[in-house]
């Protein structure tokens, strides 16, 4: 994907030591990041309305997030929101999600995972509501129907169980993303919960074995540390 | 002063007080009322009897006889003072020791003030007038006056026993006040006793099922769950301990190595273990926490109904490939329903927590069933492996119970106590029974 404009990110986050680490990790993906340390800064900035999405810690000095959050949606700024968060329960993420939160995720979290995550939002913000229905998915030279619900790679039909379908119906929607193991629990499973082992990486190894033949080029790829991407090439 | 006036012993005192008063006052006053009625009906009686008698006489017999059995009449009346005037058709007085026919008689009962003959003193009379055929009146009744008297004393006897009765009224109250504080302070008692730590003191019960029996059964419960959830957290603190050392421990030792050995190989594979390490600490963490927040009851707003049929089999689904790739063969025998109110999140990963201890301990073959019984939805994971001896199934569901000491491995504890804990805050339960050979482990949630 290329940059064509710098894209801007609000963190707000108190503790330092995380704040560098998310800082360090988005610029060295591009992204210009501001950053402050307490509610009140991180309201005043936000209020700029300027920026791609915000990154927003939930319990800050001064003015709590929640709090952020709601004035920031009262000043009708819509722009997409991500909490951080230590309170992890999933009356946790409702509260966050009905005030307005874009996504919700606990601390520790994987970098890759907020960078997936925040992707993925600025996208759908940029994309705007699309209203066209879409029947056919296409990816290199796979294509999947929805209609019909068949998927084909190049002049091969592929026989996939019906959860294959949908996962691979994530992936798809999702090409050129990485999507990480809970995204795709989410999305696919609808469970926020920790299935604890490998559950998932054996569905996206069945659904690979699958679509890439042996002397196809790779579509599913994994990406170390974050989850897996759609998409051809590197 | 002021503040035992406004406190709930004094009002409750009043109150026995005030009513014991009114039922008194009531008692009395029904009392005089009957009395009167009761007096005013014989006095009628004895009028109208007078006067059937007189005037039989009178009118078969003739005035003098009729004058006779007057002057008898007002000798001997049944200890009443008779009144007694008969008056012919002109008239005249013929009998009787009334002065004279009072103008304001009318025919009929009335109570009047009148003059005996012989008698200066004014008395109230209750009287029967009756015209006899021959145009001659007869006038028949007695003094009051001895009524009055009766009613006096019935009026004086209500309040002596209203003098003897007020105090003991406000020795009831108070002995009432005395018999429900007695039975709070030994509430109140224990309370302080478990506050200062003596967490195995109970309110003492007599058996009797009244309000206070059963207020100290309900808190005597509520003592039974702290005490069990205090015992719990030690042994969570404790497990905890024990839980995290080793991890950290083994965390520490490498990165002290890797800092020792100092080179590009043994670094990244350090930093790798590290993140691996940490990954596990996490997630107990997360797992010790949602079995505290189920155990604390904190979720309960957001049960939903879900199929519970339907959800196991999503679960299972999910698990298949894993299951596959470990060897192992499932069987799922799920239909639709039943329908369950629940925590969906919380269900889902002790589901999925229950077939992944089969899958760590069992061997060959799985089984997952759900069904409903006696307003429960359950749902059951069989497996084929060692299975766990029936005495030691208690201590399995306990946080951070090792059943076996040289069992190691990620959380090994922690997966059968969460779905305990899941089953509690739904107020269903969890029972371990045989599937001959291996664990049957059935969570059972209520319907509704």
């Amino acid at each position: 994907m290329t940059a064509a404009m710098t894209q801007k990110i609000l963190l707000v986050e108190d503790d330092n030591t995380t704040a560098d680490f998310i800082i360090k990790g988005l610029s060295e993906q591009g992204f210009a990041v501001d950053h402050a340390n307490n509610g009140r800064d991180g309201l005043f900035h936000a209020t700029d309305g300027t920026y791609d999405a915000i990154v927003l810690d939930r319990m800050l000095p001064g003015m709590d997030g929640m709090s952020v959050l709601n004035a920031v949606r009262a000043a009708g700024i819509s722009t997409p929101v991500i909490i951080l968060s230590a309170l992890g329960a999933v009356e946790d993420r409702v509260a966050g999600l009905t005030a307005g939160s874009d996504d919700y995720l606990t601390k520790p979290f994987a970098f890759a995972e907020l960078l997936a995550r925040l992707k993925l939002l600025m996208r759908r913000a940029n994309a705007g509501p699309s209203n066209a229905v879409e029947t056919v998915l296409t990816c290199h030279d796979l294509e999947m129907d929805l209609l019909s619900r068949r998927v084909k790679r190049g002049s091969r039909a592929l026989d996939l169980q019906p959860r294959e379908f949908r996962l691979l119906e994530y992936l798809m929607r999702h090409k050129e993303q990485v999507v990480t193991r809970t995204m795709l629990l989410e999305g696919v499973w609808d469970y926020h919960f920790d299935p604890g082992t490998n559950v998932i990486d054996v569905h996206v190894s069945r659904l690979r074995k699958k679509i890439d033949g042996e002397d196809e080029p790779t579509l599913i790829h994994t990406v170390r540390g974050a989850g897996y991407r759609l998409g051809s090439g590197e | 002063m002021l503040k035992f006036w406004r406190s709930s012993t004094a009002r409750f005192i009043t109150l026995v007080f005030g009513i014991e008063l009114i039922l008194a006052a009531g008692m009395t006053l029904t009392l005089r009322t009957l009395t009167r009625a009761e007096l005013e009906r014989d006095a009628q009686d004895f009028a109208a009897r007078l006067t059937n008698e007189i005037g039989t006489v009178y009118l078969d017999q003739g005035a003098e006889n009729a004058r006779k059995i007057i002057a008898l009449r007002v000798l001997l009346s049944e200890g009443r003072s008779a009144v007694v005037l008969l008056v012919g058709a002109d008239g005249k007085p013929l009998a009787g020791n009334l002065k004279g026919w009072p103008p304001t008689a009318k025919p009929g009962w009335s109570e009047i003030g009148l003059y005996r003959s012989g008698s200066g003193q004014l008395e109230q009379m209750g009287i029967l007038v009756t015209p006899l055929p021959d145009g001659a009146k007869l006038l028949a009744g007695q003094v009051l006056e001895s009524d009055r008297r009766l009613s006096g004393i019935v009026d004086r006897a209500t309040g002596t026993a209203l003098i003897f009765g007020l105090p003991l009224a406000l020795f009831a109250a108070f002995a009432a006040v005395r018999i429900i504080n007695a039975r709070v302070d030994d509430i109140a008692q224990t309370a302080r006793a478990v506050s200062a730590g003596r967490l195995s003191q109970r309110v003492s019960l007599d058996g009797s099922g009244d309000t206070f029996d059963r207020l100290g059964e309900t808190l005597n419960a509520m003592l039974e769950r702290i005490e069990a959830l205090i015992s719990e957290l030690r042994i969570v603190t404790d497990g905890l301990a024990h839980d995290l050392r080793s991890p950290l421990t083994r965390l520490k030792a490498r990165l002290e190595r890797a800092q020792i050995e100092d080179d590009e190989d043994s670094l990244r594979t350090a930093i790798h273990m590290a993140g691996e390490e940490t990954d596990r600490l996490l997630a107990m963490l997360t797992t010790a926490l949602q079995i505290s927040r189920a155990e604390a009851g904190i979720g309960r707003d957001h049960f939903m109904p879900a199929n519970l049929g339907e959800m196991v089999a999503d679960i299972a689904e999910l698990y298949e490939p894993l299951v596959e790739d470990k060897g192992f063969a499932m069987e799922v025998a799920t239909g639709t329903g039943p329908l369950v109110p629940m925590h969906r999140e919380l269900v889902g990963q002790a589901i999925g927590n229950l077939i992944d201890n089969a899958l760590k301990y069992g061997a060959e073959s799985l089984r997952i069933a759900t069904g409903e019984d006696g307003g429960h939805g359950w749902v059951e994971i069989s497996d084929r492996g060692a299975g766990i001896p029936e005495e030691q199934r208690e201590e399995a569901l306990r946080r951070f119970g090792r059943l076996d000491p040289s069992r190691t491995g990620f959380g090994a504890g922690l997966g059968l106590s969460l779905v305990s804990a899941v089953a509690r805050l739904h107020g269903g339960r969890i029972e371990l029974g045989d599937a001959a050979p291996g664990l049957k482990v059935r969570l059972s949630l209520p319907l509704a």
